[in-house]
This record gives structure tokens, C-alpha cells and sequence, in this order.
């Protein structure tokens, strides 16, 4: 069976699950799509969810994979998420933004993406004067757009600058399943939550997958068995930042 | 004691100076406000605020506005808490007039943010965990003890005033601790994490607040046509050398303690050697007029005597604290933040280099306006409440005895 034949079959797996979603992102039960050798990190393109509180979101960015031209990642985020770009890079939104490394010590230039990384201990949740950034019952940090007043502290206590604020009114709604960015807030990544309810990856790691270059994993890291949980204790990942203790979920390699 | 009996009242305000200054400074507050409702109506992006520079110059001016407060309260406590009464003809304007910076403050806070809209939401939704949280409780609180402080001068119930000013000197610590705190807390950013900037925030203010006192005070017994004491602002003029000289105290410090790590060589050298308008601000501004040529004017007996010099390092005080909280508040965002070691980065984030901010006219504006606002109530406070003694002279017997 071919690559492609095998994700479009996992794709209805998905669609199967997301069927028994009743509401409020709240999900009554779904099984794992696939078993076996199919739990490969590539090809993990369906969530097996654990019961509420139990799930740990995070991901592993292999920096050897990624490379200089492929927007994959950004595209997908920015048509999935409404992410406003208005061509001026003061306030473009960036939910996940390319960044490129080039070391101080000479050798090849280093290119990956810099996303929220849903640290355990978030200083954006800390600073929220109205608590308007949570940590989700899976460890996902989000925003309550309609509770955000604005103030914009916590860009200021963000080490990743994984933050920005919608500074002009959008137009931008290419996914009717998220709602329109709104001015005046602070948006960032949600691990697409929305599609983790449905027991889908985020489209960041999906476009990732169908680019070809499977720089992302996905999945659970309270799961010893999870694809991700495997390559980090298979393979030597870092976050940034982590002297901070922060304690990010989001692992790079080579870098 | 004759101070005791000082007669309080309300001024005429009748004269076409009073009118046009108070129709003046409504204009100036019109224009503020109508910044402010651009900035809700179009979004932050018509001031020179970025995603990189999420703070600009609102809130510049509101930690302004607190620190100039904290100098008005202690002033107003003077008497009742330190037992200075040659102060007590000025408790009066003094603690309005502290009540008034805050409100300007929190209004510089609240219409920038995106959604001021909100307003009623951070009273239902705290976060304990939060300075902003925090401060916005102290805040109100602090509000709230001004008037009733005034109330009770009023009404001369000595006891209460007694007690009131002791809780607001207590709340106003609390207040600008709180507010250096903001900054302080943020470990994310080497300019802003520092255990120093709650008491350097309190010093400051305590400086910056004294300095706009005597400039005020000087003003507002000049229009108004009563008698000031000059030895009053004489005295002022040392209580305001003794605050420069703590605050150099603590910028000394923490910049020494910052430049001795090797990991900060970068950031200090960016604020202090690299002659952009950031190290210009910071020397001229923050150092020059803020703390080393007011205190020699103060500190050097042929012109520390003088009303009209120490009006001037006054004012070179308040021009110089304003600089120091630019130098608070923006630098520590225009710095790149270190992500990886080793490698230079760049991205679509404005990432990996120094980002330009400059003040945008519609900031200015809205700083102008708000401030501009403050002093319009402030004169119509005097208009309509017995504010102002019929004079403050020191008398001599008092004055002997507390000297």
C-alpha cells in the first residue's frame, strides 16, 4: 500500500471518530485508528485522546529534517487558524513562524519553526490579569478571546515571543470552524485543540507529513507507547529556552 | 499652634486666566481621549506600538503618573504621619492631587488596551498570580484612600486623618512596590528581571513626585495670588536631593550588578555604550537630569537656596524621571531576547535583531491628554472644594521648635 492510499484510509479513521464528538469539544470516546507498525511517527496522522486530564500534549521538531524553503507548516496554520499576515511584518500574525539560525561559529545555516510551546509552567497564565489565558485539562495553554482585555502582558512575559496581537480588524476566515481573529486580543497556537477534539493531529504536523519531510511529532507525553514519547527516549531532543524551567513541550533536535 | 487654624478655601475662578487655562487643558484632554478612541476604533496599529513592542509609550506614562502620585501622598502625610506641621496647609491639594495622578494612570492603562470595552472583566476574573491583577486591586484601593483622607481633613477629624495617613504612606509603598514589580517579576527579559526595581521604583517616585510638588505648589499659590513660604520649598528642595541621591543609590547598583555577568555584557553595553537614543536617553535623560545636575544645583549652596533654582532642578527631575521610565519600559523589549546561544536567528518576527520604536504622534497625544486631564480636574477641585490655605508661611514659633 502506498504512502498516500495509507494516510487517506487513516484520514477516514478520523472522520469516523470526529463523528462522536457531541459538542463543546467535549469527546464521548474514540479508538485508536490504527495499531501496530502504523503508530510510526510519520504516519500518526489520528489521536488516540485519553480519558479527560490524562493527555499531555507535545511535540518534537527534528531540525535535521526541516529545511530552508517549505512553508508547509506556516501555510497550514495560517488557513487553518485565520491567522491575519497583512504583508507588514509589525503586525503579522504568527501562530508558527520559520525562523532560520545561522551559527555564530560558522557551518550550515539551520532552519525550523518556533511555535507556543504549552510550558507547564506558563509565565503567560501568571502575568493574565483577568485569566484569560488557561491551561486546558491536556496541558494545552490557550486564550479566551472573548475574556482578553488586551493589555498585552503577557507578550512581555513570553520567552518565545509566541504571541501577537491582532492590531488591525481582520477579514481573513478561511476556516469557518475557527472563529475570525478579532482585534484588540492576544492570539497564539492552540496545538489546534480544535482538531485534537476530533482526534485529529494539528495541521501544522499534517501539512509537515504531506510536504514529505516529517520534521514533526505529534502525540502524547504521558503515553510510554506514543510515537513521541519513544523518539525522545530514543533520541537526545532540547527546548528552548529551558533554563528558564519553564518545562516547554515542544523538543528540538539538532540544534 | 497658628498652623492648626489655617483657613481653607475654595478659589474664585472667575478670572478669564483661570477659564482659559481650564478650557485649554479640556481641549488637550479631548485630544487624548479621542487617541485613545482611534486606537480602540482602528487598532494599535496607528500608534508606534509592534508585535515586538507590545508596550509603547501609554505605559510609559502610566508608571509615570503612579511614581508622581507617590511624592503628592507623602507630601500630604508629612504632617499628620511625620509630624511636620508647617506642611499642613498643603495636605489638602497634595493628597487630591495624588488621588487625581492615579486616576490618570490607571486611565493611561485601561484606554491601551485593546479592548478597554472590558473594562468590568478584571473585577469579576482576578488572577491573584498576576502583578497587574494585583496592582489594579491597590490601585482602586489606593484611590479609594485618598478621598476618604480628604474627607476626613474636611472635616477635621484629627484622629482619623492621623490614621488615614499612616495607611496611605503604608499603601502607597505597597502601591509603587507593586508597580516595579511588573517589570521586575518578567525572568524572561535581562532588562526587566530584577529584584531592585520595586524600592528604585518607590525612590523615584518619591523624587519625581516631590519635584512635580514644588513646581505645582510654586504654580498654584503664584495664580492664585496667596503667599507661599520660600523655606517651604526650600525644605522640599532637600527632601528632593536626600530622594535623588537613593535613587542614584539604586540605579548604580543594579546597573553594576548587571554589567558584572558575562551573559548581560550585550544588554548593558546596548543601553549604556552604544550611543543609540536608548544609552543617549539613558545618560542624559535618566542620569543628567534626573539625578546629577539637579543635585548639584540642590546640593550647592549658592543656588540650593534659591526658589527659582530649585524650581529649575525640579523640573529637570520631572523631565528626568520621565526618562527613567522609558528607559524601564522600552529597552527591555528592544533588545532581542537570547533564544539559542551560539547562533545569530532570524525570522518573520522581527527576530534577532534590535527593533526600532519611536514615540508616535497619536502616543503623544494620548500622554499629553491624559495628563492634561489630571491637571483639569485639579483645577476644578480647587474651584469648587475649600483646597487652598489662605496662606503656608511657617510660623516662627513652630518653625523654632521643629528645626
Amino acid at each position: 500500500m502506498s504512502e498516500l492510499d495509507r494516510r487517506s484510509l487513516l484520514k477516514m479513521g478520523a472522520a469516523a471518530i470526529a463523528g462522536t464528538v457531541i459538542g463543546n469539544g467535549i469527546t464521548l470516546y474514540s479508538a485508536s485508528a490504527h495499531a501496530g507498525e502504523e503508530q510510526n511517527a510519520s504516519a500518526d496522522t489520528a489521536l488516540e485522546i485519553p480519558p479527560k486530564g490524562k493527555a499531555r500534549w507535545g511535540m518534537v521538531i527534528d531540525n535535521n529534517k526541516c529545511t530552508a524553503q517549505c512553508t508547509a507548516c506556516t501555510a497550514a496554520c495560517r488557513t487553518e487558524n485565520n491567522v491575519p499576515a497583512f504583508g507588514d511584518e509589525r503586525y503579522d500574525g504568527h501562530w508558527i513562524r520559520k525562523v532560520t539560525l545561522t551559527p555564530e561559529r560558522g557551518g550550515p545555516e539551520k532552519h525550523l519553526p518556533l511555535l507556543c510551546n504549552h510550558c507547564e509552567q506558563p509565565p503567560c497564565q501568571h502575568v493574565c490579569p483577568v485569566a484569560a489565558t488557561f491551561t486546558r485539562h491536556d496541558g494545552i495553554v490557550m486564550i479566551d478571546k472573548h475574556r482578553c482585555i488586551g493589555c498585552r502582558y503577557c507578550m512581555i512575559a513570553c520567552p518565545y515571543k509566541a504571541r501577537t496581537f491582532v492590531f488591525k480588524e481582520t477579514t481573513e476566515w478561511t476556516n469557518r470552524d475557527v472563529p475570525k481573529r478579532s482585534h484588540g486580543v492576544v492570539e497564539k497556537c492552540t496545538f489546534c485543540a480544535h482538531r485534537i477534539d476530533q482526534g485529529k493531529i494539528p495541521a501544522c504536523v499534517e501539512a509537515c507529513d504531506k510536504s514529505g519531510e516529517r520534521a514533526m511529532i505529534f502525540g502524547d507525553l504521558n503515553n510510554p507507547e506514543s510515537a513521541i514519547v519513544k523518539y525522545i527516549r530514543a533520541v537526545a531532543t532540547k527546548g528552548v529556552r529551558e533554563d528558564l524551567g519553564l518545562e516547554p513541550k515542544v523538543f528540538y533536535t539538532g540544534i | 499652634m497658628a498652623n492648626m487654624k489655617t483657613k481653607f478655601s475654595a478659589i474664585g475662578g472667575n478670572s478669564a486666566g483661570f477659564r482659559l487655562l481650564v478650557v485649554m487643558l479640556g481641549l488637550l484632554s479631548l485630544g487624548g481621549f479621542w487617541s485613545a478612541y482611534m486606537m480602540y476604533l482602528h487598532g494599535h496599529h496607528i500608534t508606534g506600538m509592534t508585535n515586538a513592542i507590545p508596550w509603547g509609550f501609554p505605559i510609559v506614562m502610566a508608571v509615570y503618573l503612579i511614581g508622581l502620585s507617590a511624592g503628592s501622598l507623602v507630601l500630604s502625610a508629612l504632617s499628620s504621619v511625620f509630624g511636620r506641621t508647617e506642611f499642613k496647609p498643603l495636605a489638602r491639594i497634595s493628597a487630591l492631587l495624588a488621588a487625581l495622578l492615579l486616576i490618570g494612570a490607571l486611565m493611561c492603562i485601561i484606554l491601551d488596551w485593546g479592548r478597554p470595552d472590558r473594562i468590568l472583566v478584571p473585577f469579576f476574573s482576578m488572577n491573584p498570580r498576576s502583578m497587574f491583577s494585583l496592582n489594579g486591586m491597590l490601585y482602586s484601593a489606593y484611590i479609594g484612600i485618598c478621598f476618604v483622607y480628604l474627607w476626613a481633613m474636611f472635616n477635621n477629624r484629627e484622629k482619623l486623618v492621623k490614621l488615614l495617613g499612616y495607611t496611605a504612606v503604608f499603601w502607597a509603598v505597597l502601591v509603587h512596590s507593586g508597580t516595579g514589580a511588573i517589570f521586575g517579576f518578567v525572568g524572561a527579559r535581562e532588562l526587566y528581571s530584577s529584584p531592585l526595581l520595586p524600592p528604585s521604583f518607590i525612590a523615584a517616585a518619591l523624587s519625581s513626585g516631590t519635584a512635580l510638588m514644588i513646581m505645582v505648589l510654586y504654580g498654584t499659590f503664584k495664580l492664585t495670588g496667596r503667599a507661599l513660604d520660600d523655606e517651604l520649598i526650600r525644605r522640599l528642595g532637600l527632601y528632593l536631593a536626600a530622594f535623588i541621591v537613593v535613587v542614584a543609590y539604586l540605579v548604580f547598583i543594579e546597573n553594576v550588578t548587571r554589567s558584572y555577568w558575562p551573559g548581560n555584557y550585550a544588554v548593558q553595553k546596548f543601553l549604556l555604550l552604544s550611543g543609540n537614543k536608548y544609552s543617549l536617553i539613558f545618560w542624559i535623560g535618566m542620569i543628567g537630569c534626573g539625578l546629577l545636575f539637579p543635585f548639584v544645583i540642590l546640593a550647592n549652596p549658592a543656588t540650593g537656596k534659591s526658589v527659582k533654582w530649585i524650581l529649575f532642578a525640579s523640573a529637570l527631575v520631572v523631565i528626568g524621571v520621565l526618562a527613567e521610565r522609558y528607559i524601564i519600559v522600552i529597552p527591555g523589549q528592544v533588545m532581542p531576547m537570547e533564544m539559542f546561544p551560539g547562533y545569530h536567528i532570524a525570522g518573520p518576527f522581527q527576530d534577532g535583531r534590535v527593533i526600532d520604536y519611536c514615540i508616535s504622534p497619536m502616543e503623544i497625544l494620548f500622554g499629553a491628554g491624559i495628563l492634561s486631564f489630571v491637571f483639569f480636574l485639579y483645577a476644578l477641585g480647587l474651584k469648587f472644594f475649600e483646597m487652598m490655605p489662605d496662606k503656608a508661611v511657617i510660623d516662627e514659633g513652630t518653625a523654632g521648635e521643629k528645626k
